[in-house]
């Protein structure tokens, strides 16, 4: 899960991270009062998920009320999905840095990132100066040893006081990394301001999925997806993303859903929406069939070739999905895996004409899609 | 010969009461697996299949001994499971488990690597030898999947798995070991690691490598490959080659593995060190042909 960045800040300022004097402000808001409280000049951010938010347009600065007024205005009707802005002092930059968290898996320990190119280019910089990334690597049960965070400091050339800054919010950002079962805390850029503070400017955290039974602080909303149908099968833990070609993928696996969906692109199709209902899923065909059809496609196909998951279970959740639905769009099926004899009898019984072979069926649906409905 | 798991492997299924636990404990033993014993905290006196269940793993070494455990618990409570199994010297645990998080998974291969034991997980299918024996999950009465032969497998993926075997069975070939690596950004084993396995065991004569997206373990496969410390033939299929950039992971992600990672690179890699790669499942058995006919 990826916080919005006010969320983020909100963890710095409890722990003691320096971040811009700011407000957070919906479409409701009246501007004047929020930027009573954080002074001009003001720069306004959109709290969207989406990274690039610079170059898209969604972060501005103003001078003005006037100004900060009509530019939150034209942020707010730019996206769809823009629920707030977060409105925040402007900061006198006397330098940028790049500072970030997360983990190696190769060595499997956590792995601290620092440049001293900050802002937006830094995927570049690591691409063609790699020499610039400052790394240290962090034993996960030795933790942030002192050393470490003085090698990254100096190697930021940071001095003074603002080295001793720079030591504590490292060693808050990893608390809060473990804390929160982080794949990745990111600022950036940390600003060393024209008083001589560091300041973070941004922030950026991604807690772990998996880690959501014990990390209860933050639960997904509408606000964290770009569609209904993606919240929805979010909301029924059904991993769904939406695309806008024409065969609606319903499939067990991630790696054969990643097969099936490179097929379909190979044989010259496109693909309406991935969907898994593998694994624990197996059980909710007709959920999955009814989010897949949310999206209009042309054509569902459905592939598994399951263990835990039962062919035959999986063809009679079809078989009632169908009743139950009654899609108007041709099926296409390949359904093995334990049980599948008895899956392909109930797939015959209900007019379908299963197959066997994955290419087989992705060609036929790519087929039918081209051609038509007939079914 | 088999790598990992074979008939004299001393099998301990931790979560052995659950239901799929012993689901699986009847599947492991009909293949042939010993299973000398289960754990399930509480439920010590229980006897599933034929199988003793005792409270605590310590115990069951006690009574029964094991040189092997396979994880049927949920994923909260994966790293207790595995450490205590490290506790009492097991050095070969199989991680069934979907949805480690990632913090755990890092301690367990952090751990276990220090006291030179193996853990192959999470997210997996786990290990099999076909027709000999397995911990973990696999479908092995269906014999178009899983033929013994002479065909080693490593994968990230249990449901591509089953489609790819079925290649190599189709192409009269059958598999040697199969070993599930999982689908975790953070697996407890690489494969790269598991290389010398192969490497050393004589049923097998070439490898598939079924990859993904992501992480840089086909990489390191490449690595060992051009360095010539693994020599055998490989196949190599890797999904996600259309798949949408940049979903998961932000900055970081991308500047610690220093655009690698994509579909591209790994093929590149693989083919420049000398492996063979399939664009398609289908074309994995033709290129075992190639290689050993």
């Amino acid at each position: 899960m990826k916080l919005f960045e006010y969320q983020t800040k909100e963890l710095f300022v409890e722990s003691g991270i320096p971040v811009p004097k700011g407000k957070l402000v919906d479409r409701d808001t009246d501007i004047n009062t929020a930027i009573g409280e954080v002074g001009l000049p003001c720069v306004l951010k959109a709290q969207v998920l989406q990274a690039g938010r610079g170059k898209a347009g969604l972060i501005q600065f103003a001078s003005t009320k006037d100004e900060a007024r009509e530019k939150a205005t034209k942020i707010f009707s730019s996206h769809t999905n823009i629920r707030r802005l977060l409105i925040e002092e402007k900061l006198n930059i006397e330098k940028e840095f790049y500072l970030a968290i997360t983990i190696n898996p190769v060595l499997s320990s956590i792995l601290v990132m620092a440049s001293l190119e900050g802002g937006v280019d830094v995927e570049d910089i690591a691409k063609k100066s790699p020499e610039k990334i400052i790394k240290e690597e962090i034993d996960i049960f030795k933790g942030l040893l002192p050393f470490q965070a003085r090698n990254v400091m100096f190697g930021l050339g940071l001095k003074g006081n603002a080295f001793k800054q720079g030591l504590k919010i490292l060693s808050k950002m990893f608390d809060i990394f473990c804390r929160y079962d982080a794949e990745l805390l990111e600022i950036n850029p940390l600003v060393l301001a024209s008083d001589g503070k560091l300041i973070a400017a941004d922030a950026k955290l991604i807690i772990d999925d998996n880690s959501s039974f014990r990390q209860k602080r933050f639960t997904l909303t509408r606000d964290y997806f770009e569609s209904d149908i993606e919240y929805e099968a979010s909301e029924k833990s059904i991993p769904y993303l939406q695309f806008d070609g024409t065969i609606g993928l319903m499939c067990a696996g991630a790696g054969l859903t990643n097969t099936v969906y490179d097929l379909i692109n190979y044989y010259g199709g496109s693909v309406a929406n991935y969907l898994e209902f593998g694994g624990p899923n197996y059980t909710r065909a007709v959920q999955a069939m009814e989010l897949t059809l949310k999206n209009k496609p042309k054509v569902i196909l459905i592939v598994t070739f399951g263990t835990i998951a039962r062919a035959d279970v999986m063809a009679q959740g079809i078989a009632d999905a169908i009743r139950k639905l009654k899609p108007n769009v041709p099926i296409v099926t390949a359904i093995r895996g334990t049980g599948e004899e008895e899956a392909d009898k109930i797939l015959r019984g209900i007019g379908l004409e299963p197959l066997k072979d994955t290419e087989s069926a992705v060609k036929k649906a790519v087929e039918l899609a081209a051609g038509g409905s007939a079914k | 010969m088999s790598v990992f798991v074979d008939k004299d492997t001393r099998v301990l299924v931790q979560g052995i009461t659950g239901k799929e636990g012993s689901f699986w404990t009847k599947h492991m033993i009909g293949l042939g697996t010993n299973v000398v014993a289960g754990v399930t905290p509480g439920k010590e006196g229980q006897v599933i299949e034929n199988v003793k269940v005792f409270n605590t793993v310590r115990r069951a070494m006690h009574e029964c001994g094991a040189n092997a455990s396979v994880l049927f618990v949920p994923p909260a409570f994966a790293k207790d499971a595995v450490f205590e199994a490290l506790d009492s010297g097991i050095k070969k645990i199989v991680v069934i488990a979907e949805g480690v998080p990632v913090h755990d998974a890092m301690q367990i291969r952090t751990g276990s690597r220090s006291v030179g034991a193996m853990v192959i997980g999470g997210n997996t299918s786990g290990v099999i030898t076909p027709e000999v024996s397995m911990m973990g999950i696999f479908p092995y009465w269906i014999k178009r999947v899983y033929k013994k032969g002479s065909i080693g497998v490593i994968t990230r993926s249990g449901s591509l798995t089953n489609e790819v075997t079925a290649m190599v069975v189709k192409a009269g070939f059958g598999v040697s070991s199969l070993i599930g690596i999982g689908g975790d950004s953070v697996p407890c084993t690489r494969f790269a690691e598991v290389l010398p396995l192969f490497e050393r065991d004589n049923c097998t004569d070439a490898l598939v490598m079924i990859g993904e997206l992501g992480g840089t373990m086909e990489e390191e496969v490449a690595e060992e490959i051009k360095s010539r410390r693994f020599t055998k033939p490989v196949i190599a299929f890797i999904a996600g080659r259309t798949a949408p950039i940049g979903k998961r992971m932000g900055h970081a992600g991308a500047i610690a593995t220093a655009g690698k990672g994509t579909v591209a690179g790994k093929i590149g890699a693989l083919s420049k060190a000398g492996a063979l790669v399939a664009d398609r499942p289908s074309q994995v058995g033709e290129l075992l042909k190639t290689c050993l006919n």
